[in-house]
């Protein structure tokens, strides 16, 4: 059942062209604005942690609420209570950084140990651990985090472990699929007859040689996933709650102004957040159309 | 359908019915795994100011009858939930099956909309990126769809409700309190129209079904077809369109509920779930573990209805 399809480029890998000059344009500036806009939120990252920021992000201004960007000493404006949105927004990065780290740990790590158990060592544990895949899969991922918050804690750690383990799946399919079409190629006979230990070919020659680029790209889109969960939690109330601004947390105080024109405050969390997580996509689906050549032609 | 498939239907029916009936065991596994784990219990609301592992608790328990062990507790509420008991809501009171099934409709009638909705925009522009490469128009709206995509709804559902209120000058628009009965269907049309356009699924289905209608098109049996002048799309319709779209509605029907969630509460859409949010804000658990089950079980019809799909399509799934 598990199907992996090689697209052409590994067919042409022996050409000689460096990998940017055999791309396609689109899949270049895919990566491009991907690369940009993780640069980006490690920077702000880095400035949240550290305390650089243009402004204080909780000094309310009572004189100067909901203000329009670009004005005078407010580069991005201010919010409901007149606070620096762009010290805010920076600082929104924290809610979801590490927690996104933490959830695609997680589901790298499980799921390649998933996938190398189902793919390498087949038979029984092949079929336990696609039903378990169809068991994570089953649940709205919103739902199950809403349970477990109501159960536990709404704590975003917690929420970012059930978004790690039910990104499990994909990674798991993933790596099992590779193992088949490597089996098929006779590639880890191959390894074997050079009689190398199993760990060996595990780690070095199916993981590191053939699933990096793959186990990178989900890792990417994995990150997008956290950064929607966590926006969208903020935004319900469950998240990261003010005065700590989140992306989330800021678009709903915003919103309360919306219907009175005042779209800014609102609107300059949510671009953020669109920005962002089109970069992350758009990173993972250009280095999928670059790395495993999967440009549907 | 030819009468040759039908056997081979129904046996595969019999096992993805089978398949279907242990994952729906898993998935109240699962859920009677989170709440067995998570802290706190029931009886010490009961027994407020009393330590809960005192004779008191203990008596407490034979008096209510709940049974000592975990696989105790578990076979006690499996076996009510098999007679359709759910328990009772902890905020109201009322038994959570028949309110799940009262705003679950509205939850249908949300989810299903938006699905054909996408499916209306998706597939003109995947088919015709197959069929015609990459032009100019076909990547713009490529492009689009990834940026609606990427738009996160609860954002997007202000600026319709803005557009509506100030353009068709529509007011309150809240779901079921229209005013004004002539405009009704379209306080019901808003929200659909958000989640089917933002809910991230649009460019998921481009991208797949794009992929494989593509890989079908490139097919030997297609290239035969064309050369003796056949209908190329009657060829390729089975393998590069029905099943690629049944595979992703079904993969994406957990991502819809998960976005009628938020679009629920943007719209106050009296659904699921706006009262998923509701029981998690007062952490009523046997609503939401009603509500999870419900939704899995959806999750679970959708993917065993693709399987049957594939099947009558493809006999020699069967042989599998």
């Amino acid at each position: 059942m598990r199907s992996y399809v090689q697209g052409p480029a590994s067919v042409g890998e022996s050409s000689q062209l460096p990998l940017w000059r055999r791309a396609e344009t689109i899949d270049l500036v895919y990566v491009g604005y991907g690369l940009l806009v993780v640069a980006l939120v490690l920077a702000s990252y880095l400035l949240g942690a550290l305390g650089w920021l243009p402004h204080d992000p909780q000094a309310m201004n009572v004189g100067l609420i909901n203000a329009a960007p670009f004005t005078p000493g407010h580069l991005l404006g201010t919010d409901f209570l007149g606070r620096d949105l762009q010290a805010r927004l920076i600082l929104g990065i924290q809610a979801y950084f590490l927690p996104g780290l933490l959830a695609i740990t997680i589901s790298v790590v499980a799921g390649s140990v998933l996938g190398i158990l189902a793919g390498y060592r087949g038979g029984w544990s092949d079929t336990i651990i696609t039903y378990f895949d169809n068991l994570l899969d089953s649940f709205p991922r919103l739902v199950l985090i809403l349970l477990v918050i109501a159960s536990f804690k709404p704590d975003i750690y917690y929420v970012m472990v059930v978004v790690g383990i039910t990104g499990m799946p994909v990674i798991a399919n993933l790596i099992a699929g590779k193992i088949a079409f490597l089996r098929q190629t006779n590639f880890i006979e191959a390894a074997h007859a050079l009689g190398l230990p199993a760990h060996t070919v595990i780690l070095k020659h199916i993981l590191w040689f053939n699933c990096r680029a793959a186990l990178v790209i989900q890792a990417t889109l994995g990150m997008a996933e956290a950064i929607l969960v966590e926006t969208s939690l903020s935004y319900l109330g469950f998240g990261v709650q003010e005065p700590t601004p989140s992306w989330g947390n800021m678009v709903q105080a915003g919103a309360n102004y919306f219907l009175q024109g005042n779209f800014w405050p609102s609107t300059a969390p949510a671009l953020a957040i669109l920005a962002t997580i089109l970069g992350f996509q758009l990173l993972g689906d250009g280095l999928n159309n670059l790395l495993e050549g999967k440009r549907g032609k | 359908m030819k009468f040759a498939a039908v056997r081979p239907v129904s046996r595969v029916l019999a096992r993805e019915l089978a398949v279907t009936a242990l994952l729906l065991l898993g998935v109240s596994a699962v859920v009677f795994a989170i709440l067995y784990l998570a802290p706190g219990d029931p009886l010490n609301v009961l027994l407020e100011g009393q330590s809960p592992r005192s004779e008191l608790a203990l008596g407490m328990r034979e008096a209510l009858g709940v049974p000592r062990t975990w696989y105790g507790q578990y076979a006690a509420w499996f076996g009510k939930m098999l007679q359709g008991n759910f328990g009772n809501s902890i905020r109201t009171g009322l038994p959570v099956l028949p309110e799940l099934a009262r705003v679950g409709v509205n939850t249908l009638y949300l989810t299903l909309g938006s699905l054909v909705l996408t499916l209306l925009i998706a597939v003109p522009i995947a088919v015709h990126t197959a069929a015609h490469g990459d032009t100019a128009g076909n990547t713009a709206a490529t492009i689009g769809a990834y940026i609606l995509s990427a738009v996160p709804v609860f954002w997007f559902g202000y600026i319709v409700v803005y557009v509506f209120i100030h353009k068709f000058g529509m007011f309150p628009l809240i779901s079921g309190t229209a005013t004004k009965q002539a405009q009704a269907w379209l306080y019901f049309l808003v929200p659909i129209f958000v989640l089917g356009t933002a809910s991230g699924t649009l460019s998921e289905v481009i991208r797949h079904l794009r992929e494989e209608l593509s890989r079908v098109l490139a097919e030997d049996y297609i290239r035969t077809a064309r050369a003796k002048g056949a209908p190329v799309w009657r060829h390729a319709f089975k393998e590069g369109f029905l099943i690629p779209v049944t595979e992703i509605v079904s993969a994406k029907i957990p991502f819809l509920l998960g976005g009628a969630v938020i679009v629920e509460q943007v719209f106050n859409w009296p659904g699921m779930g706006r009262m998923a949010w509701q029981a998690a804000q007062d952490r009523d658990y046997p609503v939401i573990m009603g509500i999870a089950l419900v939704a899995a079980a959806f999750v679970r019809l959708g993917n065993l209805l693709q399987r049957v799909v594939f099947t009558a399509v493809n006999p020699r799934a069967s042989k599998e």
